[in-house]
């Protein structure tokens, strides 16, 4: 109950502070603009925390839609002289940080989150690095593999190693083309601990190893849009396929396409809440985000899209979809039992050294397309 | 013997539990001080080598190819410069190593020195941060070993307890550095107290334990190296592992020959001491641009060996042979650190160029593959650090798996051995022995090598002059009631030794000599102020007399003064008497 106090009298403050700033000329709170992805994902966030947030404050949400990429948020920067017409943006945690490098948003302090319902305090509860200077994640995706459950009558692959296994498991594969992901599963095959692969991709040794694997499969599909991954494994045209587990969720559930995810060596990546610079009510998307990022609502807004919840305490709350009662706790990539064996891509990495790897990779890709 | 110190009732009671639990609760102390300070050593490493862009990740992550070549050949060489500079501050000028501390509890004197220890420390960070190819291990060994004793001297505590709290930062730093209590402790006995104790198990033990507590939970780091769940070896591979284990012993020989004989030449070299280290991190540089396998710890390198198929068969040979020279050069130049990590990546290289090798005549799946890196790994590390038992636990507490216990235990069959008689127990005791400490014959003999006789020399005998008529002697000798005398000239100088007796008999006889100086002198060993209690116990066996003469032959044979037989023998009495306490005593 102290808790609810503290989290009136907070709220309180911040209508305070927000009256005082309408006073004083600045636009009114009662609407926050979010900017978000648009789709199913804003379906989710719409039920699970918009309105929610509306029917609890008065605060009426609205949203607008975009594809990721930060040109936006500094091209309305540059034209607004500092101020933007957002109050909220979800982002993933790459733009985040380069976003935050470039000065475009505002820090944010762990401090605003609410402990778990059972006390543990929000640095332990949340998964690691999950705090950015500018940024707080609040859900988890993951690419993961699938595979067709007809494809291997009498078994089924259960380690990463079976991606590249195509004695054991025969046929076509379809994968992204980019290095990400890729090359992080071809070395993982050797049986590589996690904390020492981005080391060792870091030597050219390690990058012809893992080059080297995906040489050995034949028959790779290559794909790029995101849709595509799904769509092959429904056709047939191949049998295990890399996609993002939102993706093939969608598939399973609501298509009823006969695939399969496998979990073990899945590659989590973050989207984060984060607040611009400039924006309109930053103290009313504090108090959004404070709200947004309760045990509750991270349980509730996973329950709609097969996102993991940043926290730990909401994992293992997360209940049936509303519609389908598809049990969701089986598709979320951070409930425990998938989440056993997943890799956290090392976006500070990437961001220092996508250039060089990538030029290496399609360099290898053209050789390979050559033969 | 019943003049001999002896308190057996005095070491048992409550008094004595009291004592005894304080020491084990100050190891556990020690052992937490060790192991933040292992921690804080290893992540201080780590970060140096992302910031001058020497570990694999910090160099892919920058984007300045030129900058990163030029940077590739002056890190090392401007952390040579560093640390050649900063061991002109220490007396030897050298950086003191686990050499040192096997040196210290071996001959009992304890009392580390904390100054030099911290510069080792020091200068063994700048060496591995600046990526010179030398190994961790030693300099975390050395730094718990002098905060043990820095400790020690705190509490005025004796040199037996000194020894201890030696052992203790040695168990710990180990402990923490690997995440391996048992390899700490083991390696705490094998190599530095090289006897085993309960008096001195019970606290190494603690301060095994806490460091490997703070290492898994405080710091929650990650192990060396790890093995998934692995096929078991068919039985004639074991016949493999033992043969790589014989193999491996010359592989380690290489090794600490390549060290000890650059070690040699470097002080020929015409080049100023702190020169020299940054000269070899100029080379090291160099090659790094062709083979960048050598640079720093080579924890990648490591990783790769274990894994089949990451290597050809020609290009292992280079690596490890590089890597043997480049260790050496490193070491032998002057560059602070350990030998361990460096026979660590030649063992694993050597391992996993006999696996490849069998794999192409035996036609053989691969999936063995890290056995045959594992045991090359025990075959050279263990000869060269003189330590079986802490390899094969490290295996085993790294890994977690018997079956690749069991086949480093074949290849360390054979491997510690051979290496022990073909070159010295470790490249430790070799080294000691250069600077004139031989351990082959255990601690008894190395502390009365190390006590000189001068400890025991007394003024407190009868010095005649040559020329000092024979009854004056007789008188002075009977008056002193001593049996010798010691002729001793106008300049100090030595001249013989004459018996009571001989005068006698001089004084009686009808030749009447006129003075001293022509009594025959009896035939008479002379130690040096430098001999040791050791050599002085070998001299008076072939002698039958009161003491022996101490003479500085440096200056011109200057009579000195005598060490008495008897004082000898309770010498060698109190001294077994002491080391029996230590290794029998419980409390």
């Amino acid at each position: 109950m102290a808790l609810d106090d503290k989290r009136r009298r907070w709220l309180a403050s911040t209508l305070w502070l927000t009256l005082i700033a309408s006073v004083s000329g600045q636009a009114d709170a009662d609407t926050l603009t979010v900017l978000s992805w648009g789709g199913a994902y804003e379906r989710a966030q719409q039920a699970a925390l918009f309105e929610p947030y509306s029917a609890a404050t008065g605060t009426h949400i609205e949203v607008a839609q975009y594809d990721g990429g930060i040109e936006a948020l500094r091209h309305a920067a540059a034209e607004g002289d500092g101020a933007v017409p957002w109050d909220l943006i979800d982002m993933t945690r790459s733009e985040a940080m380069a976003a935050c490098a470039e000065g475009l948003l505002a820090p944010l302090s762990p401090a605003l989150l609410a402990p778990a319902p059972n006390g543990t305090p929000v640095e332990q509860d949340f998964v690691p690095q999950a705090f950015g200077r500018c940024s707080i994640t609040h859900s988890i995706f993951a690419t993961v593999v699938a595979y067709r459950r007809d494809a291997f009558p009498g078994k089924r692959p259960d380690t990463i190693k079976d991606l590249f296994d195509q004695q054991r498991f025969p046929g076509p594969r379809a994968l992204q083309r980019t290095p990400a992901v890729n090359l992080e599963w071809a070395l993982l095959s050797y049986r590589v601990p996690h904390e020492e692969l981005y080391d060792l991709l870091s030597t050219r040794r390690g990058l012809d190893l893992a080059l080297g694997r995906l040489a050995e499969l034949d028959d790779i599909r290559w794909w790029e849009a995101g849709d595509m991954p799904a769509q092959l494994l429904t056709d047939d045209e191949v049998v295990m396929a890399s996609g993002y587990n939102g993706r093939f969720f969608d598939a399973m559930v609501n298509r009823g396409a006969p695939i399969e995810i496998l979990w073990d060596g899945q590659v989590q990546e973050h989207e984060t809440w984060v607040i611009p610079r400039g924006a309109p009510h930053p103290e009313a998307a504090r108090d959004f985000l404070r709200f947004a990022t309760t045990t509750e609502r991270l349980a509730d807004v996973s329950r709609h899209i097969p996102y993991g919840p940043a926290r730990r305490s909401a994992a293992t709350r997360v209940t049936t979809h509303p519609d389908s009662e598809v049990d969701m706790r089986l598709h979320i990539p951070t409930h425990p039992l998938n989440a056993e064996r997943a890799l956290a891509k090392d976006e500070a990495w990437y961001a220092r050294s996508l250039g060089r790897i990538d030029d290496y990779f399609r360099a290898w890709l053209e050789a390979q397309e050559g033969k | 013997m019943d003049s001999l110190p002896s308190r057996p009732t005095s070491r048992r009671g409550p008094l004595a539990v009291v004592r005894f639990l304080g020491l084990v609760l100050f190891g556990a102390l020690i052992g937490a001080v060790s192991a933040l300070a292992a921690a804080a050593f290893v992540g201080a490493v780590l970060a140096l080598n992302d910031l001058l862009l020497i570990s694999p990740r910090s160099r892919m992550m920058f984007d300045r190819p030129g900058l990163l070549l030029a940077a590739t050949v002056a890190v090392p060489a401007f952390g040579g410069l560093l640390v050649g500079l900063l061991h002109r501050a220490i007396p030897e000028q050298r950086p003191h190593a686990p050499a040192d501390v096997i040196a210290a509890v071996q001959t009992r004197r304890g009392r580390l020195p904390a100054r030099t220890g911290g510069l080792s420390a020091l200068s063994a960070l700048i060496s591995l941060g600046s990526g010179a190819s030398v190994g961790q291990y030693g300099p975390l060994v050395h730094l718990g070993a002098s905060l043990g004793s820095l400790g020690a001297r705190l509490l005025r505590l004796g040199r037996s307890d000194d020894n201890i709290t030696i052992a203790c930062g040695v168990a710990a730093a180990i402990a923490t550095a690997f995440n391996a209590p048992l390899a700490g402790i083991v390696f705490a006995h094998e190599v530095v107290l090289r006897h085993y104790a309960l008096r001195a198990f019970a606290p190494v033990a603690a301060a095994a334990l806490v460091g490997y507590v703070i290492a898994t939970s405080v710091l929650d780091q990650g192990a060396l190296f790890h093995v998934a769940d692995t096929a078991v070896p068919r039985p004639w591979e074991f016949a493999a592992f033992l043969v790589i284990g014989g193999l491996g012993a010359f592989v380690a020989g290489a090794y600490m020959h390549a060290i000890l004989s650059i070690t040699r030449l470097a002080g020929t070299l015409p080049l100023a001491p702190p020169l020299r280290p940054a000269l070899a991190g100029a080379l090291l540089g160099l090659t790094a641009l062709w083979v960048p396998d050598i640079l720093g710890m080579g924890q990648e390198t490591l990783r790769f060996a274990t894994l089949a198929g990451a290597f050809g068969s020609a290009e292992l040979l280079l690596v490890l042979a590089l890597k043997i020279a480049a260790t050496g050069l490193c070491l032998g130049m002057g560059f602070s650190g350990g030998v361990f990590s460096p026979a660590l990546v030649i063992g694993t290289l050597f391992g996993a160029l006999c696996g490849s090798m069998i794999g192409q005549f035996s036609g053989a799946p691969q999936e063995t593959f890290v056995f045959y890196a594992v045991c090359g790994m025990v075959a050279v590390t263990s000869p060269v650090i003189g330590a079986p038992l802490t390899s094969l636990l490290i295996v085993f507490e790294l890994t977690g798996s018997y079956a690749l216990t069991t086949a480093a235990l074949a290849s360390v069959t054979l491997a510690s051995p051979i290496a022990a008689q073909l070159f010295g127990r470790s490249l430790f005791d070799i080294q000691l022995e250069g600077r004139g400490l031989d351990l082959s014959a255990g601690r008894g003999r190395a502390v009365l090598r190390a006590t000189a006789v001068t400890e025991y020399l007394t003024h407190d005998c009868v010095t005649l002059h040559p020329r000092s008529p024979v009854a004056d002697a007789v008188t002075a000798l009977s008056r002193a009631r001593h049996g010798e005398g010691y002729l001793v000239d106008d300049r100090g100088r030595y001249r013989g030794c004459v018996s009571l007796a001989d005068l006698e008999a001089a004084r009686e006889s009808t030749m009447r000599p006129a003075c001293v100086g022509e009594v025959a002198t009896l035939a008479r060993p002379v130690l040096q102020p430098a001999t040791s209690l050791w050599d002085a116990m070998a001299a008076l066996q072939e002698v039958t007399g009161e003491a022996l003469p101490v003479v500085d032959t440096a200056a011109e044979g200057a009579f000195q003064g005598v060490v008495y037989e008897a004082s000898i023998a309770r010498a060698f009495l109190a001294q077994s008497d002491e080391l029996r306490r230590e290794e029998h005593g419980s409390g």
